[in-house]
């Protein structure tokens, strides 16, 4: 016959044995997970925190103030976190080495959001990032600039003013949704004029299945709150007295919109053409504030083109793919210099063409979506 | 198939959060080798290889590109764009290099049918024979896309 006692006895024997090892846990997660305050050291000591360990580096400089660009809010994913640690750092982990070539290694490379802050800590992050703030924002209105993509206007709040140069990008922060149970980050160029210190406008186009571009499509409404950070990037107009030659598709328009507005409150006098590439009619946008611009910059020259006008259009402008454009409209480029905005394919070939002008690599600046 | 240690390794790096946020898998239960089993047993019913596949997506991503972002017909009634985000991925099964956020936008004017993919998926399709889980919300269904990209069976 089976010794029923034996059998609870067993029973309660074990169940011991877990509550004795749960409670292990408990005081292991307390005390030997517990890495107390360490010191995180700025470029050479220049800053020094006195921090809890024990959380990522990106988390860890952010409640410091320090804003590290991040795509992805820290998960890994986007490798733009990247910060030279120079001691202090274990061993590079799994999730960081697909990101982290062999060079990257050799300059002490590390992602800051899959580094953790265990011990003391000296790292290097270049002086622009100080400057970096995050920002609590209103949406004071959204305006349909095509059927896909969208003006988003936000009033700063908390700090009531962000200083910036024209061609810069923030950071959109996407609050959990039923697309995502954490927050997401999404860069967008600014649109607005850099003197309009209280207000950040981003144009943003629809990704399909896209995070960002479904919330703010979707879910966002005049009066929600939205944070912010930045402004990073640099994408900017060198001061030069060379003609300029902007070329942009979609909301790539954004930046260069920004740069022209800075142009025409600052009188600029440089010769400037602008070729912005659309499908459509229905694909452009903006043409009336270009033409507005045109008036107030003496030199200025906003030229649309369409790759494939609709009948109804009655086009008249430009046409064809804007490489094709640009090449039409230069013989040498001798005395000029290129800014260029937008998806990865229309960049390169823009830029193969500038360079069989005769522009040289080292005048072409461009704000690549990659 | 049994699962081998690589493909359970392989399989945690497709869970949400390790490489993408919502991961490779979506809510499919199955180890990956009987993902992976099943998938080509699709293909090999449809009369094609996983390369013929990727090289379809190739060939139109390719005719696309010219398009500089705006839709351009490819012949014979396709309609295609290629369109790009910031940011890059790393392959699951550990690959080297990083696979730009890339969006090819094929729309088969015929059929009136849409597909979206990615140099990712194209590069996961031709190499590693996977089309993602059957959740996954990224995934490719390979009748879609022999279907909607046309792919016929080699003579």
């Amino acid at each position: 016959m089976f010794p029923v006692n034996a059998f609870f006895i067993g029973i309660g024997a074990t169940a011991a044995i877990a509550a004795v090892l749960a409670l292990i846990m408990v005081i292991a997660d307390a005390t030997i997970a517990n890495y107390g305050e360490v010191t995180l050291s700025v470029n050479s000591g220049d800053r020094a925190f006195t921090v809890k360990g024990g959380q990522p580096l990106l988390a860890t400089l952010k409640d410091q103030g320090i804003f590290i660009p991040s795509a992805c809010g820290g998960r890994g994913s986007c490798g733009l976190c990247r910060v030279t640690v120079e001691s202090g750092a274990g061993e590079l982990s799994p999730t960081e080495a697909p990101w982290i070539n062999e060079a990257d290694r050799a300059k002490s490379i590390r992602l800051s959001c899959q580094v953790k802050v265990k011990r003391d800590m000296a790292i290097r992050v270049p002086e622009e990032l100080f400057s970096i703030r995050e920002y609590a924002t209103e949406v004071a209105s959204l305006r349909d600039l095509t059927y896909d993509i969208k003006e988003v206007t936000l009033k700063l709040k908390d700090p009531a003013e962000i200083a910036l140069s024209a061609g810069k990008y923030v950071q959109f922060v996407v609050p959990a949704y039923e697309l995502t149970p954490d927050p997401v980050y999404r860069a967008y160029s600014v649109a607005s004029i850099p003197s309009r210190k209280d207000t950040v406008e981003l144009e943003i186009r629809l990704v399909p299945n896209g995070i960002c571009t479904t919330y703010v499509f979707m879910h966002l409404k005049v009066g929600d709150p939205v944070t912010i950070n930045g402004p990073y990037g640099d994408f900017y107009l060198r001061d030069s007295d060379r003609d300029i030659i902007f070329v942009a598709g979609g909301s790539g328009m954004a930046p260069i919109k920004s740069i022209l507005l800075d142009l025409a409150e600052k009188g600029s006098a440089r010769k400037a053409t602008y070729f912005f590439g659309a499908r459509a009619v229905r694909d452009l946008f903006l043409v009336d504030e270009m033409k507005a611009l045109e008036k107030k910059l003496p030199n200025f020259r906003f030229v649309p083109a369409l790759s494939n006008p609709l009948p109804e259009d009655q086009w008249r402008g430009e046409t064809g793919l804007i490489t094709e454009v640009l090449d039409r409209n230069f013989a040498a480029l001798d005395h000029h210099e290129a800014y260029l905005c937008g998806i990865t394919g229309m960049i390169d070939a823009s830029i193969k063409v500038l360079k069989a002008k005769g522009l040289p690599e080292d005048l072409i600046f461009y704000d690549k979506f990659a | 198939m049994k699962q081998t240690v690589q493909l359970r390794k392989i399989q945690e790096k497709m869970a949400p959060g390790v490489i993408t946020r919502d991961g490779f898998l979506g809510g499919d239960t199955r180890a990956l080798v009987d993902i992976l089993t099943a998938d080509d047993a699709e293909v090999l019913r449809l009369g094609l290889s996983h390369r013929d596949i990727a090289d379809r997506m190739i060939e139109l991503r390719d005719a696309g590109t010219a398009g500089l972002g705006e839709p351009i017909g490819v012949p014979p009634h396709f309609e295609v764009s290629v369109d790009s985000v910031r940011g890059k991925l790393p392959c699951p099964f550990g690959d080297p290099g990083m696979f730009q956020k890339i969006n090819t936008t094929v729309r088969n004017v015929r059929l009136d049918r849409t597909m979206v993919y990615t140099d990712l998926h194209i590069h996961l399709i031709g190499s590693h024979a996977f089309y993602e889980g059957k959740a996954s919300p990224f995934r490719l269904e390979p009748r879609d896309l022999a279907e909607i990209l046309e792919i016929a069976p080699a003579d």
